[in-house]
């Protein structure tokens, strides 16, 4: 769904507190200085408020990029097709 | 890939986290009694002479002293399974012993904690740096009091300190580790341009910026006219609306407003001294266990029953609260070598029965 990756890309710009443009899907964990261990866990927080969800452990680890968050969420039954 | 030292290496520590986060915001945004951090000061000795050191290292004290490592290690167990989730390694200067160092590492095991060192950056070259990421180190936080070199130096008490700090600070953030860049305020510097010369230029560099408000303790003992007051704290409030990487240990990292405290950290980040005292905090002298002697358990739960570290307070006891220093930090002597006892100073009134007593682990 559109809306749901225009949420999911929201987060990040509300987490790190940069422009939405300066989001891209390339975008991976400390590629740029604000997505540090703070920044993760704060996106983390933001993105498990905005789809209502609780994430394991493991994912947040596994929560390495843009891309893999997506694939993450897909998990949580957020479909992004 | 992210590096050894990326949280993304440490489920342990994410598990931690996450359960301080979930505690933090089901509390009203206050800290409580939920665990933190361990700031321990390896050892005392240091290569620089700070005006405002609050471990009497220039003074020499117990310069030669440090945890055994079966001690540290023993801790470093109990402090995981009670939930700590950050270990400051501090001084002195850290970096004079490097062998000490990294034996102290492999005794904490840092692939379970948000590891980071406080130093002065004086031998923090490239290798040095590429070797503390290599180590499991997440952060390295360097202070700077001036992007004058001559101000920075003179209040270091050594020619080439600004030099090798700021170059120290490059070379954390090249290899992959936070840099955090410290600044100390006080009453003295909160309005002074030069402060927010600093915080343009940590801003500028991507670093983290961490306040530390001057207090009136180690070579600035009796000296309350340092501490901040309302309007130096209002300054700050504004000053953390304009730079959003701006961070103080009793704020709340994860708000977004960047508005909200989460209270003064004393017990939740326990101070351990090179004999194995423990202080409510790095600030607050006064002691409540011993770590040689006693489990972590036993002190943490010590600690929180006394009322003052349990109780929610929106400002830091030793840095804001002039009440609260006049009354238990101003003894003649006082320093982190030679603390008030607890049993001491606080009457019986003040401590909590340990059947109303709830710490969360």
């Amino acid at each position: 769904m559109k809306q749901n990756e225009e949420n999911y890309k929201n987060c990040f710009s509300e987490a790190f507190e940069i422009e939405i443009e300066k989001i891209s899907s390339d975008l991976e964990y400390n590629a740029i200085p604000e997505w540090d261990s703070i920044g993760h866990m704060t996106l983390i927080s933001a993105l498990e408020e905005k789809f209502d969800i609780s994430f394991e452990t493991d994912d947040i680890i596994d929560f390495s990029s843009y891309k893999k968050g997506i694939e993450i969420l897909q998990k949580y039954s957020i479909n992004f097709s | 890939m992210p590096i050894h030292s990326s949280l993304l290496k440490k489920p342990r520590l994410v598990k931690k986290l996450r359960s301080f986060y979930k505690y933090v915001n089901e509390n009203d945004g206050q800290v409580g009694t939920k665990t933190r951090g361990i700031d321990l000061n390896l050892n005392n000795a240091c290569n620089l002479r700070c005006k405002y050191c609050f471990t009497n290292s220039p003074k020499g004290e117990r310069v030669k002293d440090r945890l055994p490592l079966d001690v540290l290690a023993r801790v470093a167990d109990e402090a995981d399974e009670l939930g700590y989730f950050e270990f400051d390694l501090q001084g002195g200067e850290l970096l004079l012993r490097p062998d000490i160092l990294f034996e102290s590492l492999e005794a904490i095991k840092p692939e379970r904690f948000y590891l980071y060192l406080t130093t002065n950056g004086f031998h923090l070259d490239e290798k040095m740096a590429k070797k503390l990421a290599d180590a499991h180190v997440s952060r390295v936080s360097v202070s700077i009091d001036s992007m004058d070199e001559a101000t920075h130096d003179r209040i270091r008490g050594r020619k080439e300190s600004w030099r090798k700090a700021i170059e120290a600070l490059k070379h954390v953030q090249e290899a992959g580790m936070d840099p955090y860049l410290n600044i100390t305020v006080g009453h003295y510097n909160a309005f002074d341009p030069a402060f927010e010369e600093l915080l343009k230029y940590s801003k500028d560099q991507k670093y983290k910026t961490l306040i530390n408000v001057a207090v009136p303790a180690g070579m600035w003992s009796m000296m309350s006219e340092i501490m901040l007051d309302d309007k130096d704290r209002e300054h700050l409030y504004n000053l953390r609306k304009e730079y959003k990487n701006l961070i103080r240990n009793i704020w709340n990292p994860f708000d977004k407003t960047h508005e909200k405290s989460i209270g003064c950290t004393t017990v939740n980040r326990l101070y351990i001294t090179p004999i194995g005292d423990v202080l409510a905090c790095p600030y607050v002298h006064i002691k409540i266990g011993n770590v040689i002697e006693q489990s972590l358990r036993e002190i943490v739960e010590y600690g929180f029953s006394i009322k003052h570290f349990n109780e929610h307070s929106p400002i830091c006891l030793a840095g804001e609260n002039k009440e609260f220093v006049k009354k238990y930090l101003s003894n003649s002597g006082q320093s982190i070598f030679k603390p008030a006892l607890a049993k001491d100073i606080f009457p019986e009134a003040d401590f909590i029965d340990k059947s109303n007593l709830k710490i969360h682990y």
